[in-house]
């Protein structure tokens, strides 16, 4: 047991020598010192109170899109769909908040999140009625979606919903106060932040510590079984698929009214995809996720400042995380793959 | 407009946008026949798309910049062959990175080009002939890709049902350990079955950004790729069958330009969701089929973790 401890340590820092090795020939092939570059990200990310406010702002959509890809993982499903969902969260709140502007905040800031997450969660749901009545690959399904998902927000915030005070851009009207997620302690971190984290440890418990969780895992292991005892994969699936596409569309909602102010194009930078590669980082753990959302959240608001001064291109960004999860894969596969070799 | 020019001008639009997708989708079909699953090819499209529209932009030769665009293709698929075949990584992950990393490449490297214009191919027939009936606008309009992807399908197709190392491809698909038993060196087969779909992946980029569209964007595939992964499995894993299958979205591709430029009175963006829904639409028909038609390698079904485990 020890043993094999020290062995997944000794892959894990393998994989960051790895990464450490491709960033730095990245960072040198653009004509960048990558000690300097390096130090000077991890100072933009968690450098001061601004800088980590900044990073948690980022952690927060990337965590609530990992928690929606562990939570299937769970179940043995593969969703790429966080982006997707995350969209119609979006689209949906806004709906609330475009036709009802003037509401009472009372009314408007609880329906608005609702209809949000509800809005992820059809979106998710629908792939995992796919799944479960058609057998429709999930991880197809929701990658099909999410260009879907984009274009609808696209047709809503060049259409109907255009302010047209905005002078051509694309965007809804402002967010009234009273439909604007309260911010934590006057930084730009919203209460969205403080609901991811309460979820990763709901979710935590409830998949390890309930009977519901250990049917998750019955059915993802062997679904024979599974059915055998009573557990039904079909309600299962649409189970974690629609409590996981719920959070990531409550990160979209938050991510417009807390973050952007109004719905517009572009709305995310890759959350989803962020998303699912914090959950692979995790191991698929809703706990681990947490640092890890909160790292890679640094990265990509480092990523942001590094573009602002240091005129490096924010794509570097997205260049460092494919690297990050090809030097993640390789090590934890390798790792596995010796385990199973040992017996 | 005759009825004949009118069906002419929808054929041409259609082999038009359907051939990156053809060469995308064969080369997957080809990667998917021996066990392996790329979603990369989503990023390996673009790398092709990026590095071929920005060689044949120097060059100014468009056959140059096929083959940069191929090369790339090749290059970003090897990193899925080492994280799959090396490392034992889990392949849908592996295809993800991947996808991350051609996204973050060509995003980055491809920011001189953007709005940057390339000629393409000439066309096939010249201005000449555009007055024959049905002919003339596809002659017009089709540059030599759109025959070369068509011939490709039928020698894939011969390729693998009809020769040897056809034969051994296909039984490493269906098991690896035979595979293995009867003297194959079947994980030099899943590494060329993943090579090529790159090559045709790339190449089928540097078609989009180079012939067809003549301009480079970020992100400019589209989800082509993932696209293409979705119509293997409505080809049932035929090279042949990829063909009709790809030619019904080219012809909704087309369909969508068309209503654009059409004048319809619906949003372009709600129009644009068609090729999207059509796909998803073929995915779910043959996957309700799935126990009655066949035709998945057994080897992936483990990856698909389908009912049969």
């Amino acid at each position: 047991m020890n043993g094999r401890l020290v062995q997944r340590s000794l892959y894990a820092a393998g994989g960051a020598a790895l990464f450490l090795a491709l960033a730095s020939a990245f960072l040198l092939a653009i004509g960048h010192s990558p000690f300097v570059t390096l130090a000077t990200m991890a100072g933009y990310a968690f450098g001061d109170t601004y800088s980590i406010s900044e990073s948690l702002v980022k952690a927060t959509p990337i965590l609530l899109c990992a928690l929606a890809v562990i939570l299937p993982a769970r179940l043995g499903l593969i969703t790429v769909g966080g982006e997707g969902q995350l969209y119609l969260g979006a689209l949906l709140g806004t709906a609330v908040v475009v036709n009802y502007p003037g509401a009472q905040m009372f009314a408007l800031l609880p329906a608005m999140l609702v209809l949000g997450a509800a809005g992820g969660a059809i979106w998710s749901a629908l792939a995992g009625v796919l799944r479960a009545r058609f057998d429709v690959n999930e991880t197809i399904s929701t990658l099909l979606l999410n260009y879907i998902a984009v274009l609808l927000v696209n047709y809503a915030v060049y259409g109907a919903w255009k302010d047209p005070a905005s002078l051509g851009w694309p965007a809804t009207i402002q967010f009234p106060p009273a439909a604007t997620v309260p911010s934590l302690m006057g930084t730009r971190v919203h209460c969205g932040f403080i609901v991811a984290l309460i979820a990763a440890v709901v979710l935590h418990v409830a998949v390890t510590h309930t009977r519901w969780g250990l049917g998750l895992r019955v059915l993802s292991g062997n679904r024979k079984v599974g059915t055998m005892v009573g557990l039904r994969f079909a309600r299962n699936t649409l189970i974690v698929m629609a409590l996981g596409g719920a959070l990531a569309g409550f990160a979209g909602i938050c991510e417009t009214s807390a973050i952007q102010g109004r719905l517009q194009s572009g709305l995310s930078v890759g959350y989803g995809l962020t998303g699912f590669l914090v959950a692979w980082l995790s191991g698929q753990n809703f706990l681990r996720a947490v640092p890890i959302a909160i790292l890679i959240g640094g990265l990509i608001s480092a990523g942001d400042a590094l573009q602002l001064y240091s005129k490096i291109p924010s794509a570097s960004a997205t260049i460092l995380q494919g690297m990050l999860f090809i030097a993640a894969l390789a090590a934890s596969g390798l790792s596995t793959r010796r385990e199973t070799r040992r017996g | 407009m005759d009825d004949l020019t009118i069906i002419g001008h929808w054929t041409a639009a259609t082999l038009r946008s359907s051939t990156p997708l053809l060469m995308v989708t064969l080369g997957e079909t080809l990667t998917q026949r021996v066990g392996i699953i790329n979603l990369g090819v989503e990023g390996q499209m673009l790398a092709g798309a990026c590095a071929g529209f920005a060689v044949a932009a120097v060059t100014g030769d468009a056959l140059v910049g096929f083959a940069a665009g191929a090369a790339a293709g090749v290059l970003l698929s090897a990193v899925h062959a080492i994280l799959c075949l090396a490392c034992g990584a889990n392949q849908i992950a592996s295809g993800i990175a991947v996808w991350t990393l051609g996204l973050g490449l060509t995003s980055y490297f491809g920011r001189q080009f953007i709005g940057g214009k390339v000629t393409g191919l000439a066309p096939l027939g010249g201005p000449s002939v555009a007055g024959v009936p049905l002919l003339g606008p596809i002659l017009a309009q089709l540059t030599p890709t759109a025959p070369a992807a068509l011939v490709l399908v039928v020698a894939v197709g011969l390729w693998l049902y009809r020769t040897s190392t056809g034969l051994k491809w296909r039984i490493v698909g269906e098991s690896f350990e035979t595979a293995r038993a009867i003297g194959l060196a079947p994980l030099l087969v899943q590494l060329q079955g993943i090579l090529i779909g790159g090559l045709l992946s790339g190449f089928a980029g540097a078609i989009l950004s180079v012939d067809y569209t003549q301009t480079w964007a970020n992100d400019m595939t589209k989800g082509r790729g993932f696209v293409a992964v979705g119509l293997v499995i409505v080809a049932r894993w035929n090279p042949f069958f990829v063909l009709p299958v790809v030619l019904i979205f080219g012809l909704s591709e087309a369909a969508t330009l068309r209503l654009q430029a059409g004048g319809l009175a619906l949003s372009p963006y709600l129009i644009a969701c068609l090729p999207y829904v059509v796909c998803l639409l073929c995915v779910i028909m043959a996957s309700m089929r799935e126990g009655r038609i066949g035709g998945m390698p057994a080897e992936l079904a483990s990856v698909f973790g389908r009912r049969s485990r």
